[in-house]
Order: structure tokens, then sequence, then C-alpha cells
């Protein structure tokens, strides 16, 4: 019953969510309490701003399209009293592009009331600015098809010759402006008149978007030096750095503050139940068998199964010299590979390890270990009495 | 006015078409060796010259000089005599030209095989090599030029423009980057170090792509797309502004290469913003390419030699678009060191390169032969299995490229790095097998290629001196009504020649002379010392193996490579780094912190079988070190001759170097005898050892001497 009751509450609350997005975004605003915090991001309300702008900017612009298709219609048909197709698919286009637009816009909504500025909402967002800006596009296009149509129609009535408009393909049409392309049937006018073993040049102009791009470069050039190194707003390589830094032990204090993985050499305890040796086991078969064989017998490194220690055998011994390594005798250090838990984990396992016998032991190196008390606290003071390395 | 007669020479063209394919083939099957040594590293064969880090140079160097070089030799050949109206200067500066540049690539092979090496990459060649180089460089000059200056055309076209500054700025580059100062009959040290040898590397390196694989290979492009589409080229100002806009950016952008490392900050910013700068030059070159085949798209589907070149340009296009993309530092932060440059230079040498060598050969050939291609159909069999190829080979390596950076730097929560450097690797293996199969692809390719050009060849006969005619160059070259400014420039090939050498020259200056001479750029380090005799001849064996082609040695100031190498490298570290070893490629780990890392006897164990000391590597295994011994007759020369460069060895050190060295190695031979093994104390491994057990540890005595000041 209570899970009914629980469904139930949540789908109503859906439905008034959608209900509210549907009626006007400010409804939806209204609505919007269940998640306030997201309303007061700043990069949330910039974007609604965004959003809003622009659909200001689109109820303006289709005015005008309207506008524009209006006296369209009107001289098409002083000039033209026959098929209507052409001012039809022109006026399905609008209606469908306001269609467009009154759809566009409630669609976000939602999206922010339910899952706050997380990510969904954030690219919600953007899509809907980039739709706005497509639909924007579209009107304006279209403004300019019933411009230039409207010049053709002037031409026409004015010849008295009425002739269909050849329909070039927008595309190409596009590319070639984009290019600034000369037609082809003008080649003639711009050949330079060189012939290098029949190689002929012509004089086209430079494509408008790559002058202006290289500018752009150009002007990118002069920003991203000035940023470096004139009013140093933009971090260099060392400050980069210590930013990183800053960050990741922030991040990193706070998880080890909540989590049960703070260990270190004071703190260790041998670990004995089976689910840590086992771990413990796994990694020392991954990051210690190469020096110390897997049976823990030694080669490169010194053998861990017998009570000669170089450098104590306590457990807060152990996870020492492993956490921060040995490097003049060679042992490494393994803080940056392993967690500390890992570290206990494995230094319990290779405990674990005394007395068993290994296929083809090291000689012992170090000094003999006496656990005088648990967890070898006592050893950590001890001396290493140097015994003869033979 | 009367007409003269002439013939072009026909026979140099031929030969420099064949060696391109003959090399082409080579560094290919070289390539495809070393990419399936990535994941099968018993590819190798536990043999010296076949393992990774003396292949690899092989294969560069013969896909970038061999390969390409002559197909930029044959088309220079070619084209130049036609667009000139004039026989090549000389016959026996032709004849000495092609039978040097021959013998210089086998010279090349047979050292680099044999672990003769200068240590810088795409300038591995020894000194006697790049001596030679140079002659045969000048040679061609002299060739070149007279052929210009004996001219019957008025003006010089946009594909000599580029013939030009290609080979005064090769010379230039080739010149300053090979300083370095013998030792022995095959050896040398780098005449810069550290900071200034990598500076001075990458400013070369950099400019051979753009230099030798761009700016000739546009030049070809001018000539053959126009004569193989029939069409005029598309913008004679186009033509004008990349050419000039190109060839002076271009040189600024060396430091991209060395973004994050130890190069001062400015250096790397001017490298960043010329190649963002860059951009639309290159693109320049593309588009009046793609542009002059307007009215002719009809033709590429038919003609598989457009079909070559339309790739070509495009591929050109899209590597001068990516390269740039990666000189921005955070897209750098991630590619580099990984496969995604690998992928990135295999669009421009496979898609452009490659594409327009074979596009030109399927053109040229059967001219040259007075026939007609043997196969269309086999032609355009080539084209879509070397674009299969392309895709194969290039996907695969972006996405491992990618994949390797995001696991290099993720963390666990608790701040320990994710990924041990190994997993990474095993990781990314299917794509390196899938990239394999592109290479293969590709050179298949080319195998279809050579029957169809060995059948066109039977079926025609070399025409080895082709009749032509054409006017005198008149005394004075009349103008007539409005030209171009810049037609002016055109007429006089040695104005041509100066400017451009003024313009390429000015990047270059502006970069190295203050890295040079600025101290504040390369902060001494009191702790950094000279590196001992043992030290110094296993920092040769470390070149001589070319563990630079796998491992770097530079640590960049990130998080995850801190954590994972060690403090980030500093430039005062590498002041007696002749050369330097920073690599561009981590196959294998960063090693500049690989000092007192790992016991000796580790090294040992994972030199004679890394597989026993980290199971599922894929280096290979060096044996050979155990047993060859080093060379100590030559330790006097070398100390010798780093006294020349600056290292401060005390007088008359060379005399008792070999004492020291010979005390240094029996410390470690004792020392591994300790761990069970038995080695000689002038073994290549131990002086290996020495080098590496020293490598980045004395900025450890920095720090503690700072610790202890601050007491």
């Amino acid at each position: 019953m209570k899970s009914f009751l629980h469904t139930v509450y949540s789908w109503l609350q859906k439905a008034v969510v959608v209900t509210a997005a549907l009626i006007a975004p400010a409804g939806a605003f209204a609505a919007g309490p269940p998640k306030q915090s997201e309303l007061s991001n700043p990069v949330a309300v910039v974007m609604l701003v965004v959003v809003f702008g622009l659909l200001l900017a689109i109820a303006l612009l289709a005015n005008v399209v309207i506008g524009a298709a209006k006296m369209y219609l009107q001289r098409y048909k002083d000039a033209n009293a026959g098929t209507t197709t052409k001012i039809l698919s022109v006026i399905v286009f609008l209606t469908f592009s306001t269609a467009a637009i009154a759809q566009d816009a409630p669609a976000a909504e939602p999206v922010t009331l339910i899952a706050g500025l997380s990510q969904v909402s954030f690219y919600s967002l953007l899509a809907v600015i980039l739709l706005e800006l497509v639909i924007m596009i579209g009107l304006l296009y279209n403004l300019k098809l019933l411009l230039a149509k409207e010049a053709a129609l002037t031409a026409a009535t004015a010849s008295s010759a009425v002739e269909a408009v050849a329909e070039e393909n927008s595309w190409v049409k596009w590319w070639d402006k984009l290019n600034s392309f000369r037609p082809m049937k003008e080649e003639a006018k711009i050949d330079l008149g060189h012939n290098y073993d029949g190689i002929r040049e012509l004089d086209n102009r430079l494509p408008p978007w790559w002058l202006y791009g290289f500018y752009v470069t150009i002007v990118f050039a002069g920003i991203y030096l000035w940023r470096y190194h004139v009013t140093h707003t933009a971090p260099l390589s060392g400050e980069e750095y210590a930013i990183a830094m800053q960050k990741a032990e922030a991040e990193k204090e706070a998880y080890l503050k909540k989590s049960a993985n703070n260990v270190d050499e004071n703190t260790v305890v041998l670990l004995t139940d089976a689910s840590a040796m086992a771990a413990g086991k796994n990694v020392f078969a991954t990051n210690c068998a190469a020096c110390h064989l897997a049976d823990g017998g030694g080669s490169v490194g010194p053998n861990l199964t017998d009570d000669y220690w170089l450098h104590g055998g306590g457990v807060k011994d152990i996870f020492k010299t492993i956490k921060y390594g040995v490097p003049e005798k060679g042992m490494r250090s393994w803080k940056d590979d392993l967690s500390p838990v890992q570290i206990a984990q494995v230094t319990s396992y290779i405990k674990s390890l005394r007395g068993t016998k290994p296929a083809n032991p090291k000689e012992p190196q170090g000094s003999l270990f006496e656990e005088s008390a648990p967890g070898g606290a006592a050893a950590d003071s001890a001396k290493p009495k140097i015994a003869a390395l033979q | 006015m009367q007409v003269e007669q002439f013939y072009y020479d026909n026979r140099t063209v031929k030969n420099f078409a064949y060696a391109t394919v003959l090399w082409g083939i080579v560094g290919m099957l070289a390539g495809l060796l070393v990419a399936i040594q990535f994941y099968l590293p018993a590819a190798s064969f536990n043999f010296a010259p076949t393992t990774f880090g003396r292949l690899r140079p092989v294969h560069t160097n013969a896909v970038i000089f061999a390969f390409v070089g002559n197909c930029i030799f044959a088309g220079i050949y070619y084209s130049l005599q036609r667009l000139c109206k004039a026989r090549m200067f000389s016959d026996l500066l032709s004849k000495i030209h092609f039978w040097g540049w021959q013998l210089i690539i086998v010279a090349a092979a047979l050292t680099l095989f044999m672990g003769y090496t200068t240590g810088k990459e795409y300038a591995e060649l020894e000194w006697p090599i790049d001596i030679a180089i140079t002659l045969v460089w000048v040679v061609f000059g002299i060739n070149m030029f007279g052929t210009i200056l004996t001219r019957r055309e008025s003006h010089l076209y946009v594909a000599i423009w580029f013939y030009i500054a290609t080979w005064v700025t090769v010379a230039m580059l080739h010149i300053v980057n090979s300083f370095e100062i013998p030792f022995s009959p095959l050896k040398s040290y780098s005449w810069y170090a550290g900071v200034q040898d990598a500076l001075v590397q990458w400013w070369y390196g950099h400019n051979a792509v753009a230099f030798f694989l761009t700016t000739p290979v546009l030049g070809l492009m001018y000539y053959f797309m126009p004569k193989a589409a029939n069409r005029p080229v598309y913008s004679y100002r186009l033509s004008i502004i990349h050419f000039w806009a190109l060839i002076f950016i271009y040189i600024w952008a060396g430091p991209h290469h060395l973004l994050y490392t130890a190069l001062p900050d400015w250096a790397q910013s001017l490298g960043t913003v010329f190649s963002i700068m860059l951009i639309a030059p290159s693109w320049g070159g593309m588009l009046n390419g793609l542009f002059t085949l307007r009215g002719a798209w009809d033709k590429v589907r038919e003609d598989p030699v457009l079909k070559f070149m339309v790739v070509a340009v495009t591929c050109y296009g899209m590597s001068t678009f990516e390269g740039p993309l990666l000189s921005l530092k955070n897209v750098n932060a991630i590619s580099h060191f990984t496969d995604w440059t690998i992928a990135h230079v295999h669009i421009g040498a496979m898609g452009w390169n490659g594409f327009i060598a074979f596009g030109m050969l399927y053109w040229m050939i059967p001219r040259i032969f007075g026939t007609q291609l043997y196969s269309k159909k086999l032609a355009t069999t080539h084209f879509w299995v070397g674009t299969m190829g392309i895709v194969l080979y290039a996907l695969p390596l972006y996405w491992a490229g990618f994949t390797q950076a995001m696991m290099w730097k993720q963390f666990t929560e608790e701040g320990q790095l994710k990924f041990q450097f190994l997993e990474t690797v095993t990781h990314i293996i299917p794509m390196y097998i899938t990239r394999s199969v592109g290479g293969l692809l590709y050179v298949s390719g080319v195998f279809i290629m050579v029957y169809n050009l060995v059948k066109t060849v039977k079926s025609g006969s070399l025409v080895a001196d082709e009749a032509a005619e054409a006017a005198p160059l008149p005394k004075v070259i009349e103008t007539h009504g409005k030209e171009y400014w810049h037609r002016w420039i055109e007429r006089k090939p040695v104005q041509m020649l100066v400017y451009s050498f003024i313009l390429v020259a000015i990047g270059g200056l502006l970069e190295l002379i203050p890295t040079f001479l600025v101290k504040s750029n390369i902060p001494t380090i009191a702790s950094v010392k000279p590196y001992t005799p043992l030290e110094l001849q296993g920092r040769d064996i470390y070149i001589k193996e070319g563990c630079y082609t796998c491992h770097s040695q530079m640590v960049r100031p990130f998080r995850d490579e801190v954590a994972r190498y060690g403090e980030y490298s500093k430039a005062g570290e590498f002041v007696y780094d002749h050369p330097f070893q920073w690599g561009s490629k981590r196959t294998g780990p960063d090693l500049a912190r690989i000092g007192g890392k790992y016991p000796d006897s580790w090294h040992y164990n994972h030199m004679f079988d890394p597989s026993t000391m980290s199971p599922g590597s894929i280096m290979p295994r060096y044996p050979w070190l155990m047993d060859a011994k080093i060379d100590t007759a030559l330790t006097p020369a070398k100390i010798r001759a780093m006294q020349t460069l600056g290292v401060p060895y005390p007088v008359g050190y060379d005399q008792q170097a070999n004492a020291e060295l010979m005390a240094q190695a029996n410390k470690i031979k004792d020392n591994l005898k300790k761990d069970k093994i038995e080695t000689a104390a002038d073994a290549e491994i131990v002086a290996l050892i020495a080098y590496l057990q020293r490598v980045g540890v004395d900025i450890k005595g920095e720090q503690k001497a700072q610790v202890a000041s601050l007491k």
C-alpha cells in the first residue's frame, strides 16, 4: 500500500511538472520548488536568460518573415494569379517553424526541474539554445529566400516575361558563395595568361572564410601570448601543476576523512580475515613477486619467509618499508601505486609467509627480528644490529 | 624568334622513380615488422639489428629520406625541366646526385642496423653520412639552380618556388642540427646539450616534416595535379600568399613538440601560437589543389591518378588541421607520448606523401616510357586497398592513444594511480594488432603497383632523351600592361632564394638565440654533475640500442606523472646531456627518474628477459649486453670530446678515466654477485646499469641540500 501510494505520488509529481512545463515557461519556474538550488546556479541562470533572449529574437524574426511572406504573397498574386503551391510551401514551412518554437522552450524546463543542473540539464539547455539558433538560421534563410524571390519577381514583372526561377541546388549555391567562386563560364575572364608547360593559372579571389580564418588565428595568437606572458591570467606549466596538486590533495583528504581507508604506519594492525589475506596475496603476486618471488623466497629482493629483516619485521615496519621504500637498497616506494588498505593487506600477507618453506630460499639478510609485542611496536624503536652478510 | 631544340633527361627521372618504389617497399616492410613487434616481442629475433630500437630509425629514415626523398627528386627532375623548358643543368651532376643519394641510403641502413646513431630522431645518421648528405645536397642545388638560371621560361612557376624554399631550408636545418664532435670514425656527440639540443632537434625535426615532406611535395602537387586534371590552377593569389606565409610561419612551430617539458615557457607558447597560425597557410595548398579540380570532378571518378591526388590532398588538409590542434597545450597533455602522434604522422606519411608518390608514378612512368598505363583497374584497386589500409592503420591508433592517456591519468579516490604502466600497454594490444593489418594492406597495395608498373614499363621503352623546343629567354623580359607585383620576384630566382632564406631564418634565430644566450632559461642546479666514465659508456649503449624510441626521459609537470615517475624534470638537469634523450613516445615508461628505483640485479634480469621482472612486458630481450664488452680504448677520446663541449671534467681526466671506470664497474659486479649473478666487469650490461642508476638522481642531492640548509 505504502509503495503504491509512493508510486502514485511520484507519478503525480511528474505529471505536475510536465503540465506546468507545457502551460508556460514562467509557470514551470513557479512549479519548480522540488529542487530550488539549481536555479541559483549562475550557469543555469545565464543559460535560461540566453534561452529566453533567443526566444524573443525568434518571435521578432518570425514576425518579420511572416510580414515578408505576406508582402510576397500580395506581389505574387498581382504578378501571376495562378498556382499557389510555392506560397503554400513557404507557409507550411513557416508554420512548422512556429510549431518548433512553440515546442522547444518548454522542452528544457522539465529537465531543469527534475535533474537540477546536472550534466543532463546542462546539455538539454545547451541543446535548446542550439535548436533555437538553428531555427533562427532557418528563419533568416527563409527571409532571404523571400526577399530574393521578391527581387526576382520585380525583375520578372519589369521585363513582363515571367520565367520560372531556376531552382539551383541550395547546397551548391551556399558552397559557391562561401568560397566566393566565380561561375565557370567566366573562367576565361580571370585567366592570367600564364602558361607553364601547359599549366594555366586563374586569378580567383581568396576564399573569404579562409582569409578571415587566417586573421582569426593571428588574433588568437596575440591574445594567447598576451594572457600567458603579459597579464599572466592563464597558468603556465608550473602554476598549472601546483593548482592540480592542490585540488588533488583536497579531494584526497576529503575522501579519506569519510572512508575507512585512512591507515598509516602508526595505526596499522595485523589483518587476519580471509578476504584481506586473499587481497594481500593478490597484491603480492602482481607487484612483489618479480623481486621477492611468488613464494617470498627472494631473488632480487630479500627472503621474506625467514626471521631476518633489513628494515624491521614488525607490521608497522613492513608497512613503512612498502609505503616509502628504501631507495638506496633498491626497494621502491609503493605509496602512489597501492592504497593504504592495500599496503596493510599485503603487509599482513607477508607476515603470514613466516616459516613457510620456499622452493629456493635466499640466504638471510639483516638482523634477527623477534616479535616482542603484538604489531611489532617495540621493533620500531629497536636499533637494527647489522648482522654479518655472508 | 628562333626556336631552340633540346632534350629532356628522362633517364635520371626513371632512376629516381625506381628508387622510390624500391626504398618505399623496404621502408614499409621495416615498418610492418616494427608494428608486429608491438604484440609479438619475439619478432625482434633476439638479434640486435632487428630490435625495435634499431629498426625504428631504419623505418623512419627509409620512408622519409629514401622513399619520399627519391619521390621528390623524381618529381623535381621531371617537372623542373619542363617548367624551365630546359634540360637539367648537368648530366654528370644528375648522376652524382642519384648515385650519391642511394649510397647514403645504403650507408644509413647499414650503420643504423649496426647501432651507429646520434640518438636524435630523424637525424640519427652519424657524422660521415651527415657530411655526405651535405655534399650531395649541394650537388642537387647546383644542378637545380643551374637549370633554373639557364631556363627558357621567363617566370618561375609556383612549384619551383617550393623547390627553392625546400632546398635552402633543408640545407640550413641539416647543417645547424648536425653540429657534432666526432670522437671515432663513426661516432660523435651532439654539439648542443639538454634543453638547447632539444630545441635545435625539434626545430629541425618539425621542419624536416615541413620542408622535406611538405613543401617539395606541394611543389609536386602544383605540377602533377593540374597536369593530370588538365585544369588551370585555381588561384595564383592564393599560391603567393600561402607560399610565403607557409615558409615563414612553419619554421617557428618546432617547440610544439616540447610542450610541458623543461623548455622555457615562452618558447613553448611561440610553438603553440605559430602552429595555430599555420592552419590557414597549410590549407591554402589544399584548397588550391582541390579547387583546381573544379569542373573536373567527373574525371576523378575515372582516373586513379586523380583519385590518389584527391585523397592525398585531403589527408594533407586533415593532418595540417590536426597538427595545430595537437599543439594546444590541453590537447597535447593527452596526445603527447602516445600512439595518437603515431596515427597523426601516418595520415601524413601514408596519405599525403605516399598517395602523391603513387599518383605521380602512375602518371609519369607511362609518359617517360611512351606508353599507356597497363591497367587502370589495378591502379584503382591499389587506391582502395591503400585507402582502407590508412583507415585501418590510423583509427585504432587514435583510439589506443586516447585510451592509454586516459588510463595514465586516472587516480583512485584514495589518490593512487589506478593503473600500472604495463596495464595500460596490454590494454591496447588489440589496437596494435589491427594497426599492423592496416599496414599490411597498405604495403600490399604497393606490390599491386609494382606489378602494374612493371607491365607498363615492359609495354614501352624508355624515352631517355625526350625532344622539346622553345624560344630562348630574351635578354630583357618584357611586361605587358598591368602586372602582379609578385611577377617581378618570379623573374629573379636568386632573389627568390635570398628572400626565402631570410624568411625561414627569422623564426629559427629568434627562438634559438635567446635559448642559448639568456641564462635564466636554464637555471643552474649545483648538484648536477657530469657522468662518470662508466656512466658515459652506458649512456652510449642506451643511445646505440635506441632506448629513446620507446622511453622518454622527461617527467612533465602533471600530477599523474609525478606520482608515477617522481619529481618533474627541470631544465638544469640536462646540461651535460650530449645529446638529450627526452624521447617522443612512451611505449615503455618514462626513465627520467629510473636511477635508484630498482636494484642492479633487477636491471640485469630485466635486460636479459624483461618478462621475468615485469610479466606481460612487450620489451624485447637484450641478451647480447651480457656478453658484449665495452670499448675502454675509446674512453679517453669520449672524455676529451666532452671537455671540448664544455663538460667540466678536470684537466688530464681522460688519462685516469679508465681506472675510475673499472673501479665503479667492479662495485656493480660485486653488487650483482650478492644476488647470485656472475658477470664480467667490462660487460656492456654493467655500464648500462651504471647509467640507468644515475639517471635523474642528481636532483635528489639538491633537494637534500636544500633541506639541510633550512635546518
